[in-house]
């Protein structure tokens, strides 16, 4: 299991706010590990052999990884911008594989059905044409031009605007997300989905985010983005199979669905497959 | 459960706990279906599993005559071909992308879900009435063996202590569980109906000491 190449990505194991000396005890594909601070206050992992992981904390996250990481994390330049406010979402725990979650992240045509009233309503279902790529220098999954109509497309939001996406996947476990910005038209806020993989059928969603608004409590930045993801979560605890199909023939894409077929071709280009189910069952 | 060499039908659930423009998730022996009553009443029943991204139709609607996905609102016909795609309005689905069916039989308030191709139709339950439904953590042996009887064609036929014969139609559920639909004589009276009630909880804690004992055979 171990051959697959994901073993040397980068991953994240938890929020760096929320560490103190004693530790958390979580895993990493299928491995035990446990991540504290250290005397000077610096992440440390460890696994369950014993030895000291790679470590390095970005985004609010601790990450680290089994294997070898040949590259520095993915860099997110703006979350680095002046004026923007950073969300440590927390973590939702999910029964099914880290790549369904990624993958479902990607997908905006179940917005209406399953965020009803918040990113989407009937009958505003159809899904325009939009442009995907894996651009090659970033070696990236890219999809731009998306553009939705949502009933509240933000906690920021007062009332029904299309939306427009960017969709970015730099790591086979993360996305990022930019979408319009309602207090700020000429920016994008940016949303993440970090997932852990505890298990290729277990995963700890880890959201983030790096918003333009001064208003909103972080409470309720919090609790809008609980409230989506406990929605996604009904539906990929109840997809079969629980890891993600890569052939195809065993699901059935349509023009919607682009995205997703650029991200599957991507993870098999890699051999990114952990998490995924290679032969049709 | 009713088999002959090509197929059988299933007791799958009562006809009342299915009221129109619903879905419910059930079991046959070939596997989990989404059962479904569209808003003109027809009882239909389908693989549980939207092709397009394997969500489970159970967790769906049902609008009009049609079954849809709770995930991206594809809808499905009783028949199985794909009547629409949301996230493209103007496309007509091709044939191709379809759920697989089964045929379905409701008779004396009971549905029955066909495995295979029968050749018969479900059994005649003259004279008895469906009263309720109930799940055992128990296998069929179990039940029989605290029933003292053994299930046939027409189901078991269960003579309680102080109650009337009660008539047990048992589908295996996997995992050493049971669904127990249980008819009685059509002309019970409410105390009766009680009675019985209660003999088949008493029936099924019984047979699920069993099965924790392992004394079933």
């Amino acid at each position: 299991m171990m051959q697959d190449a994901m073993v040397d990505e980068w991953y994240p194991v938890g929020l760096f706010s929320q560490l103190d000396v004693n530790g958390r005890k979580t895993a990493l594909m299928g491995e035990p590990i446990e991540v504290a601070l250290d005397a000077e206050d610096r992440a440390k992992v460890t696994c369950g052999d014993g030895r000291t992981l790679p470590v390095c904390v970005r985004y609010g996250h601790v990450w680290s990884s089994l294997g070898k990481p040949q590259k520095d994390l993915f860099a997110i330049p703006e979350a680095d911008q002046p004026g923007r406010r950073l969300v440590d979402v927390g973590v939702i725990r999910v029964r099914c594989s880290p790549l369904r979650a990624v993958e479902n992240f990607l997908d905006i045509a179940h917005f209406p059905f399953v965020h009803t009233d918040i990113l989407g309503a009937e009958p505003h279902t159809e899904v325009e044409d939009y442009k995907v790529e894996i651009r090659q220098q970033e070696d990236e999954v890219w999809a731009t031009q998306v553009k939705f109509y949502q009933p509240k497309a933000a906690k920021s939001a007062s009332g029904g605007i299309t939306t427009e996406y960017m969709y970015r996947v730099p790591a086979p476990t993360c996305s990022v997300l930019y979408k319009t910005c309602p207090p700020r038209p000429c920016e994008w806020d940016v949303i993440t989905l970090f997932v852990q993989p505890l298990a290729e059928d277990l995963c700890d969603v880890w959201p983030w985010m790096a918003l333009f608004d001064d208003v909103t409590p972080m409470t309720d930045l919090i609790h809008f983005q609980q409230t989506i993801f406990l929605q996604d979560r009904s539906i990929l605890e109840n997809q079969i199979p629980r890891l993600l199909p890569l052939d195809p023939g065993m699901e059935i894409p349509t023009r919607a669905d682009l995205t997703s077929v650029a991200y599957r071709r991507w993870l098999k280009r890699h051999n990114y497959t952990y998490g995924a189910q290679l032969v049709a069952q | 459960m009713l088999s002959d060499k090509t197929g059988s039908w299933t007791p799958v659930a009562l006809s009342a706990d299915l009221p129109a423009g619903t879905v419910m998730p059930a079991r046959t022996p070939a596997g989990r279906i989404a059962l479904w009553r569209s808003q003109s009443g027809r009882a239909a029943a389908s693989a549980d599993r939207c092709p397009h991204r394997g969500m489970r139709l159970s967790h769906g609607f049902v609008r009009g005559e049609a079954l849809s996905c709770i995930y991206h609102g594809w809808s499905y016909a009783r028949t199985g071909n794909c009547l629409r795609i949301p996230a493209h309005p103007g496309l007509a689905p091709p044939e191709t992308i379809r759920v697989e069916t089964h045929e379905v039989e409701e008779c004396g308030g009971v549905i029955w879900v066909a495995v295979g191709v029968p050749t018969a139709q479900p059994p005649g339950l003259e004279g008895v009435a469906p009263l309720r439904s109930l799940t055992a953590h128990a296998a069929v042996a179990a039940i029989e063996t605290a029933a003292g009887a053994k299930a046939g064609a027409g189901g078991l036929v269960w003579q309680a202590q102080d109650a009337q014969q009660i008539r047990l139609l048992l589908a295996p559920q996997g995992d050493e569980q049971t669904l127990i639909h249980v008819l009685l004589d059509d002309n019970s009276s409410l105390s009766q109906r009680i009675a019985a009630s209660r003999a088949v909880e008493r029936l099924r804690r019984t047979a699920e000491d069993l099965q924790t004992k392992g004394i079933a055979p």
